[in-house]
């Protein structure tokens, strides 16, 4: 999904913003534009505010002021109305996540450099909180319809939001990406790169999974390994949607690390939420399968495997992991082939572990002896981003590498980011259809080469510090990395 | 009257086994009740593996009809062949679960409602019979559950016996004789002698000799004839090069005749301590002919000035008995007082071997009493250039297993016996144990020293002669009426390696494998295919065969895991001869650079070559395709010997580690030279090698390129498949995988297939994951797919571009961007790789389509700069005109005065006011 409008707004703190705690570093609320219009009801338009301990009146003029600005942009812009807003100690960032939800974040910024961020990347988490809740409990519009008076979206939004923002603490505090994230690129996968012969393996497993299942279901099926993504059968969306869910809570890392206080506030549980996103979801059951705890604790109910929605497809699908050292299979069991539950599922898993057991241990097998450690993919001398935007793919230096870059570098790297995406969205409101090629170079103040490049879907952006003086040795530079990472991807002229 | 099949599905849980069978599968007719048995409607009980029809998803199916045999009934309504047995093709519980675990069936073939009737009376004993069985299952040993067993076929038989009657042959087989006969019954001569070292079947009259020779097929030729004189005949054998006949005339003397000259020398022994046993001929280098006594054996060497024999070496000590093939080249020489102590030579073309003594185990009956060890139960057998030798213990009732090594006899199993009598016979590599009382055969591939039988055992078949299929039936029943007292009769003599000579009746059969029978009779399809995969006899039909399994076990869907194992054994058929081929080509040259010294030398030399390292190994005859000339071929196959280890360690090391199943030393192998084929007759070929028939040049391997797999197995399933070719994607990973592990190369259309496949399904995600881990391997023809694919998908049809563009393919990467209206791209990637070969129009044309003057304009300005004359061609001033005529419009739209700029340098656009 890209963005298709641009309307950037920057305001003065002139215009009497309701003035926040000092300490509230991030508000982050979701309304429905469609509701609480009478008086007195305007709180019927919130369906979820962070902090959850703001008084509603300091709700409601963030919403008021938010709507306010979408409306009035929308005059100038009818399709896309504001993304963003720039305050002098603020950034607003809007995205409208289904036609009427609009979901809004308003970012402190610090005295201090550290909070210089781009706002994609804040969008990035919006869309990707969607996306997940969307993946998990079903469209907002949806859960509203089901339940109008949306007390149910309202305790699903809570609950998880709630927990996707618990990855965001540092210490007390929230931290939102900033520029020393900008070789990062949310809501896209990272793949291992493996030679032909294992990518055969594979693919072998991936097929058996997809059709191990009983008469003509297709299951379907990712597979990683340690965290980066080996096989898949979804679509990119899907996969990006899953790959995230999957590199958040149940790579076998993620589920090892121990507990983790998250310190929710305890709202009344009336309706019983599935809380994929909690941390120590998942425990490894007997026959090798994830068990999700907080499902099997629900007294008196049955314990089913989650389940999800994927967009591509627009299937309800059961989700069922399985983790082989430092393998994870999620295997996709469509709702619509189970009828009979819970015993269906387990008639699947069990199917898909005697056809496919041998090749599980074959294949993790192969994939450590050939895995190359955290920093398999650095190359020395770059800092990298690569991102294939059609396949939502990147890949990036490891962060270990990356932090050793200077501030300026990665400032500047952020500026140029926030100036391309500026340029890409643009492009792409003129011709749709047509793909944007983009060369940028520049030089830092502290004489680091910062590169950006962008071609047929795909984008380059790297930090080369300590590097000769020339603008010929900077494409130099490029066109080599390029031709031996990129497949010459790069370097077309 | 309806044949029905019933199946009761026993429970038992195993994976499908090579081969489960008990002692009891075999019911033997005792001799003495043959006649009755005929005549009281006696029901033939043998575990009978029959491939099932094809039915899907029927969880209680009782009886089908099979209208093949409905047809074969009402031909000859008064036999029930009567079968009871584990049905290991088991497809019907493998269709209902999914899975191969083969569900243990008892099934009986029986006729009619009556029929049915039987099985049911009996189902107190099926039950236990069967229960008993699927207990043990996973211990399958010799006798198991026979009680069980023999209470089932009794009741099954008093039951028959009272409703409907019995004749004839089996309806099942796996092994049959091929009518007609050779037929050598010429009145006047006196038993029948088979010559093994010249294929020669010989019948002494009077004072002359007739011979026929023994062709792969049994061909009616008239047989030649020889004078001999007269006398007694004990034994003849034509020497190896046809010039001599040496004829046992008694117990003291043997009587050589040269066949040109007519003279005659014999040969005595001392009439008071030694009497003769035989004697045979011999190409190895230093003697001719072996004389065995009960004093030893004498080498002797045939001098031909002066018409005698030189004794060359006189090996003493005491002989009861000898075995000796032609085939293996090996004598066996028994002694002692149980006639187990045994000494054993081989003369080869490559020299003498002397093997160690060793000691033939036997049981004892009783104590006291011990059994004495008679040469017909010894048989010595050639299985894939192995030699080994069948002890056939009367008491144990087993046949011991012995496998010559150079230093040392191993003994490798034993094999059950049910008969008390039994015959062997080796037809392409694969062991038939006849077992002559029960009138079945069992059959054995002892390839991995695995000893349990191929298939069930089943009653030897008589055929007609080329008909097959249901028109046979009726020949074969005509057939049987005639012949069928005689199978398995007293005069039947077994001769090595596949012949039956019926001596009374003057009759000669070859015995052949139905190999399309024991692969329907298996469910276990890889190493159905694997026994296949190693079969030489009838290479086309054989590679036919494993096509159409193929194939049917792909439409059938079964299990990957099954299919994995069935591509495994093709592929990897097909890597092992390629590596064979590799390995014959360096050993060709090897045998070419020694051509010289080896003929120089040739009554001395060791030379190996691949060449015959491949014959005798009898794997990839194929290869040896006639490229070389006859003659020179069979001049080095007769200076060649493979059997001198030390030369096969020191010269062709590599080779034969590819090619060898020895266990890496010595290696005591069979020799196939064709020398025994040379000179004898020049009418007669050299196709008259037994094994003649597998070295036919145009013959081609029986293993399966990747072009055939492709043509004959994925693109004839495709097209049968359709609908969701997940399966079949499954297939073609499981198949790459395979190839890739043998590093073979693929049929590149599979790729195409692939792509195809996944693009139609949607299954884009997969597809690019595919290309991009070079799954498929990049190649024009893949990225012009992914083109074709691609025109609706944009991803995809990225994906080509990219795979064009990493194959440095420029000229289709900068036309495939023109077509993408990318053509200020394709002009800049065009002046990098200096691609000339793209029409300038197309570029230009680009541009005016996107209706950008601008452009245009550069564009053109590019080739009026790089391409030398451009400016003189045809192009240049049409699209220098609509050029101007935009910038006209351009100007005039926009309502701009001409400022004078000449922004584009070399035209003007003064006219306009």
């Amino acid at each position: 999904m890209r963005r298709s409008s641009g309307v950037v707004v920057s305001l003065s703190t002139a215009m009497g913003l309701p003035a926040m705690a000092a300490n509230e570093g991030l508000q982050l609320c979701v309304f429905d534009s469609r509701r609480g219009h009478q008086e007195g009801q305007e709180l019927d338009k919130i369906l979820f505010f962070f902090p959850s301990d703001f008084p509603y009146s300091v709700q409601l003029s963030v919403v008021g002021l938010s709507e306010g600005i979408i409306t009035f942009t929308r005059i100038f812009s009818p399709d896309a109305a504001c993304e963003v807003i720039e305050e002098e100690r603020h950034s607003h960032v809007f995205y409208q996540a289904e036609p009427d939800i609009w979901m809004v974040m308003i970012a402190e910024k610090n005295k201090d450099n550290e909070s210089d961020w781009r706002c994609d990347a804040l969008i990035d988490v919006l869309k990707e909180a969607h996306s997940l809740f969307t993946m998990f409990n079903d469209s907002l519009q949806a859960l509203l319809d089901k339940q109008p008076s949306g007390e149910l979206a309202r305790s699903r939004l809570y609950t998880f939001i709630n927990d996707y923002l618990s990855d965001f603490y540092v210490g007390k505090k929230i931290q939102v990406p900033s520029f020393r994230d900008c070789l990062k690129e949310r809501r896209t996968v990272q793949m291992l790169t493996v030679s032909r012969e294992v990518a055969i393996e594979v693919q072998s497993l991936a097929t058996v999974i997809g059709i191990s299942s009983l008469g003509s279901i297709a299951c379907k099926s990712l597979i990683l390994f340690q965290d980066l993504l080996v096989a898949t059968t979804l679509s990119p969306g899907d996969t990006a949607n899953m790959f995230t869910y999957a590199v958040l809570r149940s790579s076998p890392e993620e589920y090892h690390r121990g507990s983790h206080d998250s310190s929710m506030g305890e709202q009344s549980n009336r309706y019983h939420m599935p809380r994929p996103l909690q941390r120590d979801n998942w425990s490894k059951g007997k026959d090798g399968f994830l068990v999700c705890d907080n499902q099997l604790n629900v007294g008196g109910l049955v314990y089913l495997a989650p389940v999800v929605w994927l967009q591509e497809s627009e299937e309800h699908m059961y989700l069922c992991i399985y983790q082989h050292r430092s393998l994870t299979i999620i295997v996709l069991i469509p709702v619509c082939s189970q009828t009979d539950g819970e015993q269906g599922i387990a008639l699947v898993k069990k199917q898909l572990l005697e056809n496919a057991s041998e090749k599980i241990v074959h294949v993790e097998e192969k994939l450590s002896r050939g895995w190359g450690g955290e920093n398999a993919y650095h190359v020395s001398g770059y800092r990298y981003l690569l991102v294939d935007t059609d396949k939502s793919i990147s890949r990036t230096s490891p962060p270990g590498k990356v932090m050793t870059l200077a501030k300026d570098s990665l400032f500047t790297l952020n500026k140029l980011r926030e100036a391309i995406d500026l340029e890409k969205t643009r492009a792409n409101r003129e011709k749709p259809d047509h793909e944007k090629y983009l060369e940028v170079c520049i030089r830092a103040k502290n004489n680091s080469w910062i590169i950006a490049k962008v071609t047929q879907g795909r984008e380059l952006y790297m930090v080369i510090e300590r590097a000769n003086e020339t603008l010929l040795y900077a494409s130099d530079a490029v066109e080599k990395f390029s031709d031996r990472y990129c497949d010459g991807a790069f370097s077309l002229d | 009257m309806n044949l029905q099949l019933l199946m009761l599905k026993l429970t038992h849980r195993s994976k499908s086994r090579p081969l489960i069978m008990s002692s009891s599968s075999v019911f033997s007719h005792g001799r003495s009740t043959q006649p009755e048995a005929r005549e009281s409607n006696d029901v033939r009980l043998a575990r009978v593996c029959h491939p099932l029809p094809q039915y899907k998803s029927k969880k209680d199916v009782v009886g089908v009809i099979s209208p093949e045999h409905e047809k074969r009934r009402s031909s000859s309504v008064n036999h029930i062949p009567f079968g009871v047995g584990y049905h290991r093709r088991a497809r019907l519980s493998d269709d209902y679960n999914g899975s191969n675990k083969s569900g243990f069936c008892l099934f009986c073939l029986i006729a009619s409602d009556p029929a049915i009737r039987i099985l049911v009376n009996c189902a107190s004993q099926t039950k236990e019979y069967g229960r008993c069985i699927s207990k043990r299952v996973p211990e399958i040993e010799r006798d198991m559950c026979l009680k069980e067993f023999l209470a089932l076929k009794a009741c099954m038989q008093s039951m028959i016996r009272n409703k409907v009657g019995l004749s004839g042959s089996g309806a099942l087989s796996h092994v049959y004789i091929q009518n007609p006969p050779l037929r050598c019954n010429v009145p006047g001569t006196q038993g029948l002698y088979y010559d093994d070292g010249n294929k020669l079947l010989l019948a002494p009259s009077s004072d002359q000799v007739l011979s026929w020779k023994v062709g792969p097929s049994t061909q009616p030729d008239p047989p030649n004839s020889d004078f001999i004189g007269e006398g007694p005949v004990l034994s003849i054998r034509y020497s190896l090069d046809g010039k001599l006949i040496g004829i046992q005339r008694s117990n003291q003397e043997i009587q050589f005749k040269n066949r040109e000259s007519r003279e005659t020398f014999s040969r005595r022994c001392r009439p008071d301590s030694e009497s003769i046993l035989g004697f045979f001929w011999t190409d190895c280098p230093s003697c001719d002919v072996l004389l065995i006594k009960t004093s030893g054996i004498d080498l002797l060497s045939y001098e031909p000035d002066l018409n005698t024999l030189r004794l060359v070496e006189a090996k003493r000590f005491s002989v009861s008995w000898y075995v000796y093939t032609h085939e293996s080249r090996m004598v066996l020489l028994a002694s002692g007082m149980q006639c187990t102590t045994f000494s054993g030579y081989q003369f080869s073309s490559g020299g003498i071997i002397r093997l160690p003594k060793f000691e033939m185990a036997m049981t004892k009956a009783e104590a006291n009493h011990k059994p004495v060890l008679a040469a017909e139960d010894i048989h010595i057998v050639t299985i894939y250039g192995r030699v080994y030798c069948l002890q056939f213990d009367r008491v144990s009732m087993q046949l011991n297993l012995y496998r010559f090594y150079r230093d040392a006899v191993v003994q490798q199993g034993a094999l059950p016996i049910y008969s008390s009598r039994i015959a062997v016979s080796v037809i392409d590599n694969v062991l038939l144990v006849h077992q002559v009382d029960a009138k079945v055969v069992i059959i054995y591939d002892v390839f991995l020293d695995c000893l349990s039988p191929i298939s069930a055992p089943l009653p030897l078949l008589l055929r007609g002669s080329s008909v097959s299929g249901r028109q046979a039936l009726q020949v074969e029943d005509n057939l049987t009426s005639a012949y069928g007292a005689m199978i398995y009769g007293d005069s039947w003599t077994f001769l090595v390696p596949d012949l039956i000579c019926d001596i009374d009746n003057g009759l000669l059969w070859r015995i052949c494998l139905d190999l399309e029978a024991i692969a329907s009779s298996s469910s276990d399809v890889p190493s159905v295919l694997e026994f296949l995969q190693r079969r030489r006899s009838d290479p086309s039909k054989i590679k036919m065969l494993c096509l159409s399994i193929m194939r049917a076990i792909m439409l059938e869907r079964r299990p990957i895991s099954i299919i994995m194992r069935a591509i495994d054994a093709l592929v990897t058929s097909y890597a092992h001869l390629v590596k064979m081929e590799n390995a014959f080509q360096g050993g060709d040259r090897s045998s070419k650079k020694s051509q010289n010294s080896g003929s120089q030398s040739a009554n001395t030399s060791n030379i190996v070559s691949a060449e015959s390292l491949d014959e005798t190994m009898n794997r990839g005859k194929s290869i040896i395709k006639g490229s070389e000339s006859e003659t020179q071929q069979s001049t080095i196959r007769n200076l060649v010997n493979v059997n001198d280890n030390h030369a096969k360690k020191s010269t062709s090391k590599a080779s034969l580690d590819s090619v060898s199943d020895s266990d890496g030393d010595a290696n005591l192998d069979a020799m196939r030279s064709n020398s025994e084929s040379e000179g004898l007759g020049c009418s007669s070929s050299r196709s008259d090698s037994c094994i003649s028939n597998q070295q036919e040049p145009q013959i081609t391997s029986v293993a399966i390129s990747p072009d055939e797999m492709y043509h004959f197995v994925f693109a004839l399933v495709e097209e049968e498949l359709g609908g969701d070719p997940a399966y079949l994607i499954a297939v073609i990973v499981e198949y790459l995988r395979c190839s890739t592990k043998e590093k073979l190369r693929v049929h590149p259309n599979l790729y195409m297939m692939t792509i195809q496949m996944l693009a139609r399904t949607n299954r884009y995600s997969e597809l690019a994951l595919f290309v991009t881990n070079k799954v498929l391997e990049p190649s024009k023809e893949v990225a012009l797919q992914l083109l074709e694919q691609g025109r609706q998908n944009f991803q995809i049809r990225k994906l080509g571009m990219d795979m064009l563009r990493q194959l440095s393919l420029h000229h289709d990467f900068v036309t495939v961007l023109l077509q993408e209206r990318y053509y200020l791209e394709a002009l800049r990637y065009a002046r990098k790789h200096k691609v000339i070969t793209v029409q300038p129009s197309l570029f230009l044309e680009a541009a005016v389509a996107a209706n950008n003057s601008q452009h245009l304009a550069a564009v053109l300005r590019f080739f009026s700069d790089f391409t030398p004359s451009f400016k003189l061609t045809s192009d240049y001033n049409r699209y220098h005109t609509m050029l101007i005529e935009m910038t006209i419009c351009y100007i005039r739209e926009n309502q701009l005065t001409w400022t004078g700029l000449d922004e584009h340098g070399n035209y003007s656009i003064a006219s306009i006011g």
